[in-house]
């Protein structure tokens, strides 16, 4: 009886694996497959045959490398200042008195749930007044707005987890405010400053609304918005399509490689109480 | 900032900010000292002042006006009351997609939780091995991003040579020869709740079984030794212990998926027919698309408050818990 349901939960195991980790299969081999594979009747579960021109012809494809420089700018740019404004933030909520903090803290709180997709047209409305529509810094202005609010609050909750003494001590060694903060708290933060910024990152690399509305010319698209036309314009071409959203893929893999152990308690932490 | 040496720090004091004027003249630095929290938070509290503060400000004040794409070059500013609201909520197609929109929220949201706990209950279940490639293949599932993966799933729910037609010709149904999964509004959503149920269980069943592997384990033995069943078990402890962390996950998945604009518009732009169209793709065809600011900015706020109605009771918990703090 035990072993039957042991067998039953490792066969049901496999097969959720197999259903979780397909699309990402299926992405890669069709990109390696040869044009004459994909658009045929045949049954292949396993490409016969490997070639790298989709690649080749989709990384060559009109506007997909700058579309891809201006993916890695808005994402590392949005990124760059959340975390400045983020860590500047987080280090007062979490470790200072002052009147009102508890006025910040919620304000950053409420910030976070904050439906940005809802507030689409007056940040159309304030970008075009202020001439950034169709302009990579308009974008990045919307990316940081959006990622700070988390950044700042996870932050706090990082700062938190190292105990005061360790500054104090350092302090008492004849530090001063900033050293002690520079020496001993920064380097302990390291972790987490890295588990928050792929988390902005990846936020910001998956955008497609703003990036959408707001780049007119396709000189000036992200990859999801390039990648989006390129499936409507070349409908057929899936082996370029797949060779295209693989590299788009890739990145976000190894970022998430990297910080895996972080990965539940990063997100949840702006939920649970920090 | 300048950097000076503190010498003598009473233990067990707050610790004191950083000196900010020379320590002759304390009354100054008093006051210095005072200012730096606020210092620190300015360029945040700017940011989110002028980036959310005013945005949401602005969508209000922008759905009572007329602005056409008329208005919007002349910059003349013509208030209209209500008559945007009236202008929508009298369509009767705007409560087809709002009635829509919330089936579909209730569809992902309903699908990603139970998806994510049956997932987090096999992991705890599974062997080491299983568990360990469940977990790879659920990674690798989280991080494709949106249009990757609503590309992929085009191709594989593609008409002719999609991989699941195919698939399911290969068992016997051939019926789904050359089926088009994107000619009617409901086999489109049915794709797009799959394509979300997907790239959103990972996350709620890491989540879960982060809280699972927490319970003790003298709660299973005492439950053992009781004589419980499974389900017994299950509902007993692993539920009690799971349920404000499945609360929470509920709540950030109704939170994200009432939102969903990428994936619904990437595959068929809201069609067929305006059959997939959600709230969020209405405020774009009405905003961007068509240059009705004033009407997308109302159909905006009806979003806000639907949404805000839907998760009033974790967003109350969650601000007063936080008020205890």
């Amino acid at each position: 009886m035990l072993r039957v349901k042991r067998i039953t939960v490792s066969v049901v195991g496999v097969l959720v694996a197999v259903l979780f980790a397909f699309p990402t299969y299926w992405m890669v081999t069709t990109a390696l497959k040869p044009a004459n594979q994909l658009l045929s009747d045949s049954y292949d579960l396993v490409p016969l045959g490997l070639t790298l021109q989709h690649f080749v012809d989709g990384i060559s494809k009109e506007g997909f490398l700058t579309a891809l420089g201006n993916s890695v700018i808005t994402s590392l740019g949005a990124v760059l200042f959340a975390l400045i404004a983020g860590l500047l933030a987080a280090v007062p909520l979490a470790r200072m008195r002052f009147r009102g903090r508890k006025g910040f803290v919620l304000l950053v709180l409420v910030a976070q749930m904050a439906p940005f997709e809802a507030l689409l047209i007056p940040m159309y409305l304030m970008m075009r007044s202020a001439d950034l529509l169709n302009q990579l810094p308009g974008l990045i202005l919307v990316y940081f707005a959006a990622t700070l609010p988390f950044t700042a609050w996870t932050l706090r909750g990082f700062v938190k987890g190292i105990p005061v003494d360790l500054e104090e001590a350092a302090m008492v060694d004849g530090c001063g405010r900033w050293a002690a903060f520079r020496r001993v708290t920064l380097p302990l933060l390291g972790p987490g400053l890295v588990a928050t910024s792929v988390f902005s990152f990846i936020t910001a690399w998956n955008e497609f609304l703003y990036a959408l509305t707001f780049m007119q010319d396709q000189g000036n698209y992200t990859l999801p918005v390039w990648l989006s036309g390129f499936q409507t314009q070349f409908g057929t071409d899936w082996g370029g399509t797949m060779a295209a959203s693989t590299v788009f893929t890739v990145p976000v893999l190894i970022f998430f490689l990297i910080v895996q152990r972080n990965l539940v308690s990063g997100v949840t932490a702006g939920a649970v109480k920090g | 900032m300048t950097v000076t040496t503190n010498t003598a720090v009473p233990v067990g004091a707050p610790p004191p900010a950083p000196r900010a004027t020379a320590p002759e003249r304390p009354r100054k630095r008093l006051l210095g000292q005072q200012a730096i929290p606020y210092l620190l938070l300015l360029p945040a509290t700017l940011a989110v002042l002028v980036m959310l503060g005013y945005p949401v400000l602005s969508v209000v004040l922008t759905s009572f006006r007329q602005l056409d794409l008329g208005e919007l070059v002349q910059g003349e500013v013509v208030w209209k009351g209500l008559d945007n609201y009236r202008e929508i909520l009298s369509d009767p197609n705007f409560w087809v997609i709002t009635g829509r929109t919330l089936v579909f929220t209730a569809a992902c949201v309903a699908s990603t939780v139970l998806g994510g706990l049956g997932v987090a209950l096999l992991m705890r279940h599974a062997s080491r091995g299983v568990r360990l490639v469940l977990q790879l293949s659920l990674v690798f599932a989280w991080a494709m991003p949106l249009l990757s993966a609503t590309t992929v799933f085009q191709w594989m729910f593609d008409q002719n040579y999609g991989i699941l037609n195919k698939t399911l010709v290969q068992l016997g149904f051939h019926q789904f020869a050359g089926f088009s999964w994107f000619s009617t509004g409901l086999s489109t959503m049915a794709v797009i709740v799959i394509l979300i149920a997907w790239q959103g269980i990972p996350f709620v069943a890491f989540t879960l079984y982060a809280g699972i592997v927490g319970v003790p384990a003298d709660l299973y033995e005492a439950a053992g030794l009781d004589g419980a069943s499974s389900w017994q078990t299950f509902r007993a402890v692993t539920w009690t212990a799971l349920r404000p962390l499945v609360n929470v996950v509920t709540f950030l998945s109704l939170l994200w998926d009432f939102k969903v604009f990428a994936q619904v518009w990437a595959i068929r732009q809201g069609g067929p027919d305006g059959g997939s169209t959600t709230l969020p793709v209405l405020q774009f065809l009405k905003g961007i698309a068509t240059s009705h600011f004033g009407v997308a900015a109302a159909v905006s706020v009806i979003m806000i408050v639907l949404l805000v109605a839907v998760t009033w009771q974790n967003l109350r918990l969650m601000l007063r818990s936080e008020g205890v703090d």
